[in-house]
Parts: structure tokens; C-alpha cells; sequence
């Protein structure tokens, strides 16, 4: 509100200069009277002075309402990202969430900020129509008139300009998709060759680019050929009136200069108005994204009964899978998406049928199931901060080293300058594949739930390694109950107990050594002798 | 990065090298950036030919006798000569910038092109797409807006100064009072506006970043329960982002009141001047209205002058940054190389370190026959992968020499040293094209039917061929699975044909059976070729004809297969819990 008395009191001070200026010429010069003179040209200064502390105001005021919707929304819309977990993927993509996130809560402060504008804007053409009509009637007409279809004209022209520039920038997108592939497979390029190519392609993207840039050019040459031509002759038109109405008498000559700075001055709230329309239009649109956003409601509700305390058996009956309670289980599936799956129903992420001593998941409140179940994948991500903070999400502190230790992470803790507290960035990349795939054993094994479910926790990890983490992670989940769905006989050799998964169902239970004259088994594990 | 511990960055040019650089930009653009100029500095010449006729027919309509229509009809004329002028400046200006704009991207892709292979396993690619793309940006809008708006608004300030000048130098005295204001106001403002924007920018980019990882970590926040977590990140950055922008804010709130004053402080000091100067017949009236349009008129480009500062400012860093490039280019002595051999690799008493005094490798010496396959196993943070790099030629050694057919590879040009030893990675990476595009990079002169030869050979064909060999894939095309972009990685490499191969558990992605399968039909492909293969799985050192144990950075164990398993040390142990 504030903002928007600002923003009135600013474009009025505004206004107000050239009516001033025409003053001091008629009283002050043209009659002679130095101290008239004087005091309107303290006028001036002190309309100049009003003008920049409000348009001061304005701006702090706007700033602030912006900023506050923005933030809020940024608020929200992260809430909604956490609340909905899982079920955000499939409702939304990364890209949609972080252009709500980012772009669109800029607009709505843009929008918020262009109210005060907008209505200072209106408040003083009205204003200025007011005076000039005053002063003389039928210039006032033609400034009234002349100015708007100036400013529409304009924008008639603004509109091939903005279809060639939407052409530019796709251009220049794709240009700098290639730049940016070159960048990102640099590695590739310099070890076994194609840099002539790359670089051939890119000149020649770069010079279709520089012909739209030129093409772009002509246009916007053209606007401002017009935006200097159209006011030129509305003031000529102003000068040519207003001259001959000075010499019969009717107009000082301090008025003409004052419609002149009005012909040149009414341009600027016009196009704020102008503005101030297409910016509504686009925080409604924005707002609009936000809402459907935030309308998403999670894919699994929460259920009442509590699930019992202690250790108890996880049973998968649509698969046959029977997790007993504090042994480590391994589980072999014929195929990956079968493994994805079948974990997905032990910890809940989809719909399940799943049991928990006796107690259905789908009705036990899903903040118990997460905080006794967890389902750790190769997809998890590792986020930005200290990859001591990282590693445990649940704020244990001790035991962190152990843990380490067991998912044999700890050279890569160590080849860190700052060790844990190194930051991750970009989601680990930094790290390799084998790396990134340690730390998230250690984060899943940090975090102790009762029941562990690890889907191909070594995939990306060296024999030796491997068989140093099978060997340590039973000892780490020593009492408690862990599942890990693998394929690999180092793996597999380290549990106490094998099912043999194979289209959806358990078809075989034993141990690694039971199990090696089943041919089902030698078919999912790949070993020396079949392959 | 694996085991390297330092972050490294490219350079930055540094601000006489961009000054070298735009020197010689003008200079190779002598004749169109002259013509633009003088094109822009008449088109403002001519717009100050109208407040000068205005000043003298409100002199003339004061003492009632004036030729209206002539007066008119002259600034009609320069009204439109002015716009015609002006479309011919902008066109011209924009046509060099174009011009400049495209030499620059593409010298700066070039310079990449060029980096050395070690600048570019070392800085990472964060760097390097960030200069891409923010910085070509910046570099763009600072080209095509900024240096053209500054160069009319300076050339028409200069004028307008002098215009006024010409009606009557008494009358430029007053205008003069801004300038010191203006100066310092500027000067206060840009010294801090720069690190005020770019904190406020990078704190935009931190809330993109905690929102991206926020929702593309959802399934893990839920399973996690770190919801708290991101919250109290999105918040962090809220806290930094207002702190950011409180920071800016309180710069324009005073740099902008003063700018605003000290553009209406000559209006009022040209007229009041002006007027007592008049009243004491020192200057005429037509003078005086004249000077004080000018002096409105002059507020303009003076505004459009300051708000690009900050803009140049940004784009001399962002040129600095990708000059900066071409600063990490020369790297390899492109001595006269002897012609490839056989393929021998040769590594004596090498000892290698990332940083000095944590060695990597210590003393390894390592004979590789033309045409052997070694497999190179051992656990993580071994010194593996850095083996790899050295043979690859990536890296030279700290200490010892690494050869290949008894030349040094640090000697040899890139170009050269492709000839005779590839390294492929885990790390894959589809191109943005075809995907014949993505396979002929490393042959150009390869046909559709070696191609072919080759996918068939490491089981690739049969996708291929579903697809279409001119199926675009990569960023925006058809999305590859990681098998898929590990065979054409691996097809690459067999299109390449390099004398000697080091592949760094090149396969891993593959699923175990396929691996293996795979490849041994890399090696029917790379027949008589020298192999390094740093295993992931043990098969692969089955299968290979010697196998090299590596602990600490040591050779613990060197033997075939048989050999090492009867020999009952740490290979042994492994291939039993394998073997089961």
C-alpha cells in the first residue's frame, strides 16, 4: 500500500518538472522577475529531490512485497516436494518443480512489484490529461491522442522483433547445447579424436546464429528508427500548433515548453501500463503452476495401526518372500526390474501387500514404516552439504567411522584434503560411480533402521572391495534384519540365507553352496564356468 | 576425480590480456567499427539540431515575429534525417557485434578443444560448462547491448556537451555541477555493485540447486525422514538470498536518489543560471531554452551510460574467464615423433603423487608385449585408474619413465599420442547427433559397413540397427541406456584402433554375462593390439594372458591366472570367494 502512494507520489513529482520548468520560463524569465526564478527553480530541484526519495520508497516497498511472496512460495513448494516424496516423480518433473521453484516465484514478486507502477501509472496520465486540457484544450487533444497511437504503433512493430528474437534465442540454445555437450564429453573427444568435427559443426551453428543475430538487427534497427521518428513528429506536430497558437496569443511561451516535455514525458506510464497488463496475465499463469503443484496429494495414505515393537517378520505374499527377522537375507532376481519392484512392496513405495508381524503395511502410519524400514537404491541421491551431515541423516554422530569402515569408504574419506567435512556438490559427482555407491552404503547403514533393504549395493564396486564390504556388512547388521537384493556370488556367498527369485515369485530357497547345483540359481548368478 | 584431492580451476585472463584482446578485436575490425562510430556519433548530431531550433522559434514567437513553418519543416527534416541515421547505426553496430561475438564463441570452443588432457581429467567439467554457457551469455548480452547502447549514449553526451558549448559556453558552466556528484556516486556504487549482484546471483543459483536436489532426492528425503533437512536448507537460502538482495537494495538507495537529483540539479541550474544571465543581457533567450532542452535531453544517455557500467563490468569478467582457456592451452612439445611401432609398453620404477607426498604409485616396473592383454586388479584407492592414466599418457610420471615403443609420452602431440594408446572409461558420454555421428568422431573416414563390422562384434547391431544409424541421440534425442552408451563408447575405441588400449573397467555397466561376452569380442576386435584392462569383475582376469595384482600403489602379484592361483597369495583368496 505504502508501495503504491510511492509510486503515485513519484510519477506525479515526475509530471510535475515540465509544468515547472514552463513556470520559471513564463514568471521568471520571460517577465523578468529574478526572484520568481529563483523560487521555481528550487521548485524543480525540490520536485527532483521528492521524485527520487519516493521512487526510493517504491523500490524498497516492492522489493519487499516481492521478495516476501517469493520466498513464501519457495517455502511451500519445497514443503510440498518433501510431503510428497516418491510420489513427486511421478507427478512432476525436476525441471516443472524447479522453474515453480525458481521462475515462476519470480514472476509473482514481479507481478506483486508492478502493482504500485501500474496504478501510479494511470494516476498520472489523468493527471497530466488534467493539466494540459487546462492549459490549452486543443494541444491537449493532440498530445492525448498522438501519444497513445505512438505507443501502440511501437508496439506494433515490437512483434516481428520478438518472433525473430524467440528464433534467436532457440538458435542460440542450441548453440550452446552443443557447446556445452564438447564441454561435458571433453574426455571422450580428447582420447580418441572427432575435435575438427566438433568444432566444424560449432562454427557452423555459430554463424547460423550470427545470421539470425544480424536478421534480429535489421528489426530492431527499424524500432528505433520509429521509437526516434514517431515522438519526433508528434513533437513537431506539438511545436508547429503550439507556436502558432503562442503568436495569436493563446499560449505562453513557458506552456509550449512544458507540452513539449509532455509529449516526450507521457511515453514512460504508458508503457508501464501497458507492462503492468502483460505482467498480470503472467503471474496468473505462474500462479496457476503453483497451485497445481501444490494440489498434488502423496499416492499413499497413512494408515492407524502401529506396527510391533521388536523385531518380527517382513512377508512379501504376492512374491512368496518370507524376510525372517534379524538374519541377512539375500535375495536373487532373475531381472533388475523384478529386484526394483519386490523392494519397492517391503518398504511401502508402491502398493503393497506386504506384512509386518502380522500387520499389513498399507494400514500402519507411514512414518513408522520409513523410520523401521528403509529401502536404499543405486537411484538415492546424495545431496549438497558436509559429507559428515551426509552420511548421517539422522544426526547419530557416533559410530560414523564404523560405518565407514564397513562399506570400506574410508579411503575415500581419507583422499579428501578435508575429510568429512568436505563438501558434496552436485550431487557427487565428483565421486565415481563406486564411490558414490560406498558413501550411500554408509549413509543407509548410518542411519540403523530394523530393517534394511539394499538393492544391488556393489554393482559398481571392485572384487576386492566387494567381498571386503559382504564380509563386513553382516557384521555391522549383526541382530537386525537385512535384506539385499544381488546378483553377485560374492555377495550372495556372505548371507545367511538365498531366495532364488524368477518371474515375480520365490522359487528357491538355500545357501550359496546348497543352491549351486540349481540351474535356476547358476542361470541368475553369473559365474565363470556358464558364461 | 577419484583420487585426486584438489580442486582444480582454469585460469582466468588477466585485465591486460583482455585489453590486449579488445585491442586487437578494434584492430582486425578497423573499417566497420569506424563506420558505425561516425554513424552514430551523426545520428546524434542530428538530434541536437532540434532543441537548437525550438530554442531559437521560442526566441523569435517570444518577440512575436517568427517563421513558424520554416522553423518547422527544418526539424522535420532532421527529425527523419536523425531516424534514418540512427537505423543505419544500429544495424552497423550490431552487425560487428555479431560478427565479434561469433569469433569469440568460437575461438573460445577452439581453445577447449585444445586443452590438454590432464587440464581436462583434473578441472572437472562444472568449470568448463559454466564458461560455456554463463559466460558466452554474459559475454553475448554485454556485446549486443551493452557496448552499443554505451557507445551511442557516450558519443551523444560528448556532443550534446559540445552543442552546448557551441550555443554558449557561458551556458555549459551549470551542467558541470552534476559531474562531480555523478563521478563519485558512480564510482562509490560500481566499486561494490559487482559483488553485490554476483553474491545476490550466486544465491539464486544456490536456492536452484537445494530446490533440484530437494526434488530430485524426494524418494530418498522420504526414506531418509531428512525432510527437516531440506527445509532448513530452503530456508538457509531464503536468509542468504534477502541478506543478498537487503545488500543491493541499500546500494541503490543510494546510489539512485543521488543520480535522480543530480539529473534535475543542471535542468534547474541551467535555467536559474541561465535566466540571470539573461536578465543581465549576457545570453539570449533563445540560448537559454536551448541550453536547458539540451541539458534535459542529455539525462538520457546519461542513465543508459551508468546502468551498463555494471553490465561491462560483468562482461570484461566473463571475457576474462573465457580467455582465461586459452591460457591453459600450451602444454605438449609437438617434437617430430618416429613412426608407431607394435605396441610395447614400457613402465620404469614409476612413482606418482597428486600431491606431494602421498604416492600413488610407488616403483612400479611393468613390461607389456606387443599384443598382450594384462589385467590390472586390486582394491579401490590402489592406484588402478592412475596407472591407467599414466599409460594413457594423461599424466606423466612424478618419477620414472612410462614409453611406448620406447618413446616418452609426455613428448608426444595429441594427435600423435592417439595414434598409439586410448583409454577408455566407466565414464560414457553420448553426443548430442546422429549415431553414426557418435561413431565415425573417432574414424571420419569410416564407412557404414565398418560400422556395422564393429557393432556386430561387441553386440551392439542389433539395437543400432532397430534404431537407425542417423537416429539423432544424446541431449534431446533418443535417450540410450548406460549398456547402450558403454558399447558405443567401447565401438569408438575399436573405430579408433589405437596401437595400445587401457581400458578402465570399461565394461562395468554392462550386466555380468553380457561383460564378459562383450568383452571377449573386444578382443577378437583388437586383435595383435596391446591390452590394459583394469578389471572390475574377475572374469576379465581370467581371461586375460597375464594378470597384475596392485596393492598400496605396489605390484603384489604378477602371473597368469593358473599361476597365481597355485601360487595361493590374495589373488587366490579372491577367486575362491568368487568362484564360491
Amino acid at each position: 500500500m505504502l508501495g503504491t502512494l510511492a509510486g503515485i507520489a513519484c510519477i506525479v513529482a515526475q509530471a510535475l518538472i515540465p509544468a515547472a520548468i514552463g513556470v520559471a520560463i513564463d514568471d521568471g524569465i520571460i517577465d523578468r522577475d529574478q526572484t520568481a526564478l529563483l523560487w521555481w527553480g528550487a521548485a524543480i530541484l525540490a520536485l527532483g529531490t521528492v521524485q527520487a526519495l519516493t521512487g526510493l520508497l517504491q523500490d524498497r516497498c516492492g522489493l519487499t512485497a516481492s521478495l516476501g511472496a517469493a520466498y513464501r512460495t519457495l517455502q511451500l513448494v519445497t514443503a510440498q516436494a518433501t510431503r510428497l516424496g516418491g510420489t513427486l516423480r511421478k507427478k512432476a518433473s525436476t525441471g516443472e518443480v524447479v522453474s515453480v521453484g525458481v521462475a515462476d516465484i519470480t514472476q509473482l514478486g514481479a507481478t506483486l512489484e508492478t502493482t504500485g507502477r501500474f496504478v501510479g501509472a494511470v494516476v498520472v496520465i489523468v493527471v497530466v490529461a488534467g493539466i494540459m486540457l487546462a492549459t490549452s484544450w486543443q494541444l491537449g487533444v493532440v498530445v492525448l491522442v498522438g501519444v497513445p497511437v505512438m505507443v501502440w504503433a511501437v508496439g506494433l512493430l515490437l512483434r516481428p522483433l520478438h518472433g525473430r528474437q524467440q528464433h534467436l534465442r532457440e538458435q542460440q540454445a542450441d548453440l550452446t547445447t552443443h557447446a556445452v555437450d564438447i564441454s561435458s564429453g571433453l574426455r571422450v573427444l580428447r582420447s580418441i579424436g572427432g575435435e575438427a568435427q566438433f568444432s566444424r559443426r560449432y562454427r557452423q551453428m555459430s554463424q547460423r546464429v550470427r545470421g539470425a543475430g544480424v536478421r534480429v538487427a535489421g528489426v530492431e534497427a527499424a524500432l528505433d528508427s520509429a521509437k526516434t521518428l514517431l515522438p519526433g513528429l508528434l513533437l513537431v506536430t506539438v511545436v508547429w500548433l503550439g507556436a502558432e497558437s503562442v503568436l495569436a496569443g493563446r499560449l505562453s511561451v513557458g506552456q509550449l515548453v512544458a507540452f513539449y516535455g509532455y509529449a516526450v514525458f507521457l511515453a514512460t506510464p504508458l508503457r508501464r501500463v501497458a507492462d503492468g497488463a502483460d505482467q498480470f496475465t503472467r503471474g496468473n499463469v505462474a500462479a496457476a503452476r503453483v497451485i497445481r503443484l501444490l494440489r498434488i496429494e502423496p499416492e499413499h495414505g497413512s494408515g492407524t495401526t502401529p506396527l510391533p515393537d521388536g523385531p518380527a517378520e517382513l512377508v512379501d505374499p504376492d512374491a512368496g518372500l518370507r524376510v525372517p527377522p534379524g538374519r541377512f537375507l539375500a535375495v536373487a532376481c532373475a531381472t533388475p526390474s523384478d529386484a526394483a519392484l519386490l523392494a519397492d512392496r517391503l518398504g511401502r513405495h508402491t502398493g503393497t501387500a506386504a506384512t509386518f508381524g502380522g500387520v499389513p503395511l498399507r494400514d500402519a502410519p507411514l512414518e513408522q514404516v520409513r523410520a523401521r524400514i528403509l529401502v536404499a537404491t543405486n537411484e538415492d541421491r546424495l545431496f549438497d552439504g558436509s559429507l559428515r551431515a551426509e552420511l548421517d541423516p539422522a544426526d547419530r554422530s557416533d559410530g560414523l567411522h564404523a560405518m565407514i569402515e564397513a562399506s570400506s569408504a574410508q579411503d575415500i574419506v581419507e583422499a579428501l584434503p578435508d575429510g568429512l567435512d568436505q563438501p558434496v556438490v552436485g550431487a557427487g559427482q565428483e565421486f565415481s560411480g563406486g564411490q558414490r555407491q560406498r558413501l550411500r552404503l554408509a549413509r543407509a547403514l548410518m542411519t540403523g533402521p530394523d530393517v534394511l533393504v539394499l538393492v544391488e549395493p556393489t554393482s559398481a564396486v571392485d572384487a576386492h572391495t566387494e567381498a571386503r564390504i559382504a564380509q563386513r556388512l553382516s557384521q555391522a547388521r549383526t541382530g537386525r534384519t537385512t535384506v539385499v537384493f544381488t546378483t553377485s556370488p560374492i555377495m550372495l556367498n556372505a548371507a545367511d540365507r538365498i531366495a532364488v527369485v524368477v518371474g515375480g515369485r520365490v522359487v528357491t530357497e538355500g545357501t550359496h553352496q546348497g543352491l549351486r547345483g540349481d540351474a535356476r540359481y547358476r542361470r541368475i548368478v553369473a559365474r565363470e564356468d556358464e558364461a | 576425480m577419484k583420487t585426486d584431492d584438489t580442486v582444480h580451476t582454469l585460469p582466468v585472463a588477466s585485465a591486460r590480456e583482455v585489453r590486449a584482446q579488445a585491442r586487437r578485436i578494434a584492430a582486425r575490425h578497423r573499417g566497420p567499427l569506424f563506420c558505425a562510430v561516425a554513424l552514430h556519433a551523426l545520428a546524434a548530431a542530428s538530434g541536437l539540431v532540434t532543441p537548437r531550433l525550438l530554442g531559437g522559434l521560442i526566441g523569435e514567437v517570444s518577440r512575436g515575429t517568427a517563421d513558424v513553418t520554416r522553423a518547422v519543416v527544418l526539424i522535420l527534416v532532421f527529425v527523419v534525417a536523425q531516424a534514418v541515421i540512427l537505423a543505419a547505426a544500429v544495424y552497423a553496430s550490431a552487425r560487428l557485434g555479431e560478427t565479434v561475438l561469433a569469433e569469440l564463441r568460437e575461438e573460445f570452443v577452439d581453445n577447449v578443444l585444445t586443452l590438454p588432457l590432464a587440464t581436462v581429467e583434473r578441472a572437472g567439467t562444472g568449470d568448463l560448462v559454466n564458461r560455456t554457457t554463463r559466460d558466452v551469455d554474459m559475454l553475448s548480452r554485454a556485446v549486443r547491448q551493452a557496448v552499443p547502447d554505451t557507445l551511442f549514449a557516450g558519443t551523444t553526451i560528448v556532443l550534446t556537451v559540445g552543442a552546448l558549448i557551441l550555443v554558449d559556453p557561458l551556458l555549459a558552466l551549470p551542467c558541470l555541477v552534476a559531474v562531480p556528484v555523478l563521478w563519485a556516486a558512480t564510482r562509490w556504487y560500481l566499486r561494490r555493485a559487482r559483488d553485490g549482484y554476483l553474491r545476490q546471483s550466486a544465491s539464486y543459483a544456490r536456492i536452484t540447486d537445494g530446490l533440484t536436489d530437494t526434488a530430485e532426492g524426494a524418494r530418498t528425503v522420504e526414506a531418509l525422514r531428512i525432510a527437516h533437512r531440506r527445509t532448513a536448507r530452503a530456508d538457509a537460502d531464503i536468509t542468504e538470498s534477502y541478506q543478498a538482495e537487503r545488500y543491493t537494495l541499500y546500494l541503490r538507495s543510494v546510489f539512485l536518489p543521488i543520480c535522480d537529483v543530480a539529473y534535475v540539479l543542471p535542468v534547474a541550474a541551467t535555467l536559474v543560471l541561465g535566466g540571470v544571465f539573461y536578465l543581465n543581457g549576457l545570453v539570449t533567450l533563445a540560448a537559454v531554452a536551448t541550453a536547458t532542452l539540451y541539458v534535459q535531453q542529455v539525462i538520457v544517455p546519461v542513465d543508459v551510460l551508468l546502468y551498463w557500467m555494471n553490465e561491462l563490468q560483468i562482461g570484461g569478467a566473463s571475457l576474462a574467464r573465457t580467455l582465461g582457456v586459452r591460457g591453459a592451452t600450451p602444454a605438449r612439445a609437438s617434437l617430430p615423433s618416429p613412426d608407431t611401432g607394435d605396441g610395447r609398453v614400457e613402465l620404469d620404477a614409476v612413482s606418482f603423487a597428486y600431491r606431494e607426498g602421498h604416492d600413488v604409485l610407488c616403483d612400479v616396473t611393468l613390461r607389456v608385449e606387443p599384443g598382450e592383454r594384462i589385467a590390472v586388479v586390486g582394491p579401490s584407492g590402489a592406484g588402478k585408474s592412475t596407472l591407467g592414466r599414466l599409460v594413457a599418457g594423461i599424466e606423466p610420471p612424478t618419477t620414472g619413465t612410462v614409453t611406448i615403443d620406447g618413446v616418452a609420452l609426455a613428448d608426444l602431440a595429441v594427435d600423435d599420442l592417439r595414434r598409439r594408446v586410448a583409454l577408455v572409461t566407466q565414464e560414457h558420454y553420448v553426443f548430442a547427433g546422429t549415431l553414426r555421428e557418435n561413431l565415425v568422431m573417432a574414424r571420419p573416414s569410416a564407412t557404414d559397413d565398418d560400422l556395422e563390422k564393429v557393432l556386430k562384434a561387441l553386440d551392439a547391431w542389433d539395437w543400432v540397427a532397430e534404431h537407425g544409424l542417423d537416429t539423432a541421440v544424446g541431449a534431446g534425442g533418443a535417450a540410450l541406456s548406460p549398456a547402450q552408451a558403454q558399447q558405443l563408447a567401447l565401438a569408438r575405441l575399436a573405430l579408433a584402433d589405437p596401437q595400445v588400449v587401457v581400458l578402465d573397467e570399461a565394461t562395468s555397466l554392462l550386466a555380468p554375462r553380457a561383460a564378459r561376452h562383450v568383452e571377449r569380442s573386444l578382443a577378437a576386435v583388437l586383435e595383435g593390439r596391446t591390452v590394459i584392462a583394469i578389471a572390475h569383475r574377475l572374469h576379465t582376469a581370467h581371461d586375460a594372458d597375464r594378470i597384475v595384482v596392485l596393492e598400496d600403489g605396489r605390484i603384489v602379484e604378477s602371473g597368469s591366472h593358473d599361476e597365481l592361483v597355485r601360487a595361493e597369495g590374495a589373488y587366490a583368496a579372491l577367486w575362491r570367494s568368487w568362484h564360491g
